[in-house]
């Protein structure tokens, strides 16, 4: 690597740091300023003051504002995120097992997302002006535009509720077992529970590739070289594959990073819609019970792989398109 | 410069003089200070829960029916209990609700908790109600061994509440549960007095009618623990029932019966002796003796398990009398001890969890922060398996001396309301144990598709309006009695509730019929006689009609913010 480049990416990685550090402390104050308390979960008839002053003192809430946080930043940057008040369980472990459910939901519906959005969206401005554009267009914007859980919503009433075709809920059938999360990830069941909700969610994603490669495309066959190609007669798909789409492939890769980092932290309307226990249902109930360290822990992971992504997407730009050159500022 | 000073004058004389003006609206300052302030009733977001919210609206249109200035304000419910618990100076009126529980069968929790001048300061008496009259009704039915004493007592207690008002008791709302009638046998169902067909009755005794022998049931919210010595849910705590047994369970009637417990006998009304049923065993195996028993009562006394703390406070001391028979000796005299401590803990295996107290000895942990891979008890029901966010399965255990029917129990987290539907006609479920959406969608459901049978039972549970009797003008109690009377509560039964639900008038709930009073005062709704109350007690109107206070008083404090 020229050295140049280690500085840029030194420079980044310190960027970076700072940047969760901003965000860490966001978090800390965030939820401590929203209104409500952590312990209301707890009042009952027989609540006494002695309990409540024990439950503070080990959730470490009867430290000062500022030792409180001077922890938690030792902690986290220690990569010990705490426990949950409401679980009881550390939160490494509660994402940690929340985590594969939202991943593999989210990366499958990206992957067909992206995949489909770019063929369409290719498909589309090779028919520019046709009878085919001017139905797929607003049809693709409907799509996108619908609420997600309005979609959800139609197609359990349709394929679950009425033709039975798939269950309402849930990432396996009640009481199955799995030897090993891998052969719960890949049974038929699960494949079978992922459906709907992958269906849902890539109505939902296909808009922004697709729009995004069609207008590049557009953009791209206007070029000298997609004009110097057909004055080479070459045959119009070689110049559609091989030339234009290639070229306009470049900010949909960026896009693709972008779309993965911000999914990470899973999709709350889908998440409910389905009853698929992953990480977006875990934060909301973290934010509504003021359990901080699950909602800090959780948030600044998933502020770390957004950032991660952006770092990826920036470096697969400069990999794919030689013109673009960060080290040189 | 002079010519400046006296504009400066001016300018200001304007000023204040506008200042004036808007500070008093009223005809004179001596009355406008004595018009009530504008009161504030905090509830909940209409999408948290739409009853209370729809209760709290139609009430404060009755309240302004006497000439107040209500304002009606949500607040998410974290933050709503938040201000209620710690700021008890500060709000006016609030709705709230209890929520029925099996231990709540007895209505010694209730009676003392919430009404006791003790447990005003920072306890359950967030309303700040004080009489030494109640104080020493609650305290009398407590101790009071006699059944027919005590439920003199109860209702004398009842009837010092109805005549107080400290709340306005607006329904016993009615729980709905349903069932898939081809899986389940309806006569194996139980229906458990203010509790509703879901219920560890029903699970012990639920037989499958063919081959679908596993019940699943469904539950809006995740389980968060599965923890004997921690309180830690409502869903949580169906699964610790059917997983440890206790000496005594409460029985469908509502009333105390023994369980592991063969029997009870009270030797004095500070003594009962209490016989272990013979050839118990834990789940790993080994036998539940009756030194389990006594780490099981006597663990809570500790700082280490806080939840149980006060339901064993009352414990002295527990002695083995033979093999198979302890004596608890108690403190003071205790009617509710069966239910509220018998009834309540859990029988734990003092070989798991005697290690697991100590290991927390020095720490700043307790018990609530430990959670077994694999929790034992002795229960009918087995754990098997927990997949967070997703499900509990448990099985039953055929050794158990009353072994479920069922093969298996799964309680699936179901978080929209509509797929949980959706499931029990599909069968996906085949027991809806966790139903808050609208009653009358699941009335329609089992008319079109006659598998589905709904039972709606009274609840335990009451929701309220309390008023703060710290801020004036809740302090008086011919004002609580006008707004009960002025606040049309039929009204919130047939639109907040849809009708499912009871009209209430104590915190003892109409379902428990031994211990409800009967013949306490209704204060049907009557605006004209709540508005004559008011006038009788010295109150009056101003120009306006705005209410205000008697001739003697003034209004003292700022609008609750």
């Amino acid at each position: 690597m020229p050295r140049s480049s280690t500085r840029w990416f030194a420079q980044r990685l310190a960027q970076m740091l700072l940047v969760l550090w901003v965000i860490a402390t966001i978090l800390f104050l965030i939820f401590r300023l929203m209104p409500g308390n952590p312990l209301v979960a707890y009042i009952d008839t027989t609540f006494t003051t002695e309990q409540k002053q024990a439950l503070i003192h080990s959730f470490g809430l009867d430290l000062p504002l500022w030792q409180q946080y001077l922890i938690f930043l030792r902690e986290s940057a220690a990569g010990n995120l705490g426990r949950s008040f409401s679980f009881h369980a550390p939160v490494a472990q509660l994402v940690w097992e929340t985590l594969p459910n939202t991943l593999v939901l989210m990366l499958s519906a990206v992957v067909v997302a992206f995949l489909l959005g770019t063929v369409t969206g290719a498909f589309l401005a090779w028919k520019r002006g046709t009878v085919v554009e001017s139905i797929g267009i607003p049809l693709v914007l409907a799509v996108r535009s619908a609420p997600e859980f309005w979609v959800g919503m139609i197609l359990l009433a349709v394929f679950s509720f009425s033709l039975r075709w798939f269950p309402s809920f849930g990432t396996v059938s009640p009481g199955a077992q799995y030897a090993s999360l891998w052969q719960r990830l890949t049974s038929p069941d699960f494949l079978h529970h992922l459906t709907l909700p992958l269906i849902t969610l890539v109505l939902y994603l296909q808009g922004l590739p697709l729009l995004l490669m069609r207008s590049n495309m557009l953009d791209v066959m206007e070029e000298e070289f997609v004009v110097m190609a057909r004055m080479k007669g070459l045959p119009e798909r070689r110049i559609l594959l091989a030339h234009a789409a290639r070229n306009a492939l470049l900010p949909v890769v960026t896009a693709f990073a972008l779309v993965i980092g911000y999914s990470i932290g899973g999709n709350v309307v889908i998440e409910n819609v389905f009853s698929w226990p992953g990480l977006g249902r875990l934060l909301v109930r973290a934010v509504a019970a003021k359990d901080y360290p699950l909602a800090q822990g959780a948030f600044l992971l998933i502020a770390a792989m957004s950032i991660v992504m952006n770092l990826l997407a920036d470096v697969a730009y400069t990999w794919l398109d030689p013109r673009v050159s960060y080290a040189k500022r | 410069m002079r010519r400046q000073r006296v504009l400066r004058g001016l300018v200001f004389g304007i000023i204040a003089a506008m200042v004036l003006a808007t500070a008093q609206p009223g005809p004179s300052q001596a009355q406008a200070s004595r018009v009530v302030r504008e009161l504030v009733l905090v509830t909940w977001p209409q999408a948290q829960n739409p009853q209370q919210y729809e209760s709290a609206r139609i009430a404060a249109e009755g309240m302004r029916q006497l000439g107040l200035k209500v304002t009606v304000r949500t607040m998410p419910w974290e933050q709503l209990a938040d201000y209620v618990w710690e700021e008890r100076q500060k709000w006016d009126m609030t709705t709230w609700q209890m929520v029925g529980r099996p231990e709540r069968s007895d209505p010694d929790e209730i009676l003392v908790n919430l009404f006791s001048s003790s447990t005003a300061k920072d306890g359950y008496n967030f309303v700040g109600f004080i009489d030494p009259k109640y104080d020493g009704l609650a305290q009398a039915q407590r101790s009071a061994t006699d059944p027919a004493a005590r439920k003199h007592l109860v209702d004398q207690a009842q009837q010092v509440l109805a005549d107080a008002q400290p709340y306005t008791f607006l329904v016993n709302p009615k729980s709905l549960y349903a069932y898939d009638n081809q899986v389940w046998d309806p006569h194996t169902i139980v229906e458990q007095k203010g509790i509703g067909i879901k219920n560890f009755w029903t699970f012990v005794q639920a037989a499958p009618k063919g081959a679908q022998k596993d019940m699943v049931l469904n539950a809006l919210d995740p389980i968060l623990a599965i923890n004997p010595l921690y309180i830690s849910g409502k869903v949580d705590s169906w699964i610790t029932e059917l997983i440890w047994d206790r000496l005594v369970r409460i029985g469908p009637d509502g009333l105390p019966r023994p369980w592991a417990a063969s029997a009870y006998t009270w030797v004095n009304p500070t003594t009962i002796d209490v016989t272990l049923r013979p050839g118990m065993r834990f789940h790993d195996g080994t036998p539940v003796t009756l030194d389990d028993v006594i780490f099981s009562f006597m663990a809570p006394k500790g700082d280490k398990v806080p939840m149980y703390k006060p339901f064993v406070a009352n414990i002295a001391d527990i002695k083995k009398v033979n093999a198979t028979t302890l004596r608890f000796v108690l403190a003071k005299p205790q009617a509710a001890f069966l239910t509220s401590t018998l009834g309540k803990l859990n029988i734990v295996p003092q070989h798991a969890w005697g290690p697991m107290l100590q290991s927390l000895e020095g720490k700043k942990d307790n018990a609530q922060f430990l959670q077994e891979k694999a929790p034992v008890g002795s229960g009918p029901f087995r754990f098997v398996s927990w997949t967070r966010g997703q499900e509990v399965v448990l099985e039953a255990n055929p050794q158990h001396w009353a072994a479920p029917k069922m093969h298996r129990w799964i309680l699936r987290t179901v978080s929209n309301v509509e797929a949980s539907l959706g499931g029990l006609r599909n069968g996906e479920i085949n027991f809806l144990s966790d139903y808050l959406g609208d009653p009358m969608v699941l009335n329609r459901l089992s008319r079109q598709d006659p598998r589905i049978t709904v039972v709606a039972s009274t609840d335990i549970g009451f929701q309220f309006i309390a008023y703060n009797e710290r801020r004036p003008p809740f302090n008086d109690v011919n004002l609580r009695r006008a707004l009960t009377m002025a606040i049309d509560r039929t009204m919130i039964r047939l639109v907040a509730f849809k009708g499912y639900g009871e009209m209430s008038d104590s915190p003892v709930s109409k379902a428990l019929e031994y211990w409800h009073a009967s013949r306490l005062p209704q204060y049907s709704r009557d605006v004209q006689a709540a508005r004559d109350l008011l006038k009788k007690a010295g109150y009056e109107w101003d120009g306006q009609g705005r209410l205000m206070y008697p001739a003697s008083q003034s209004e003292t404090l700022e609008v609750a913010r």
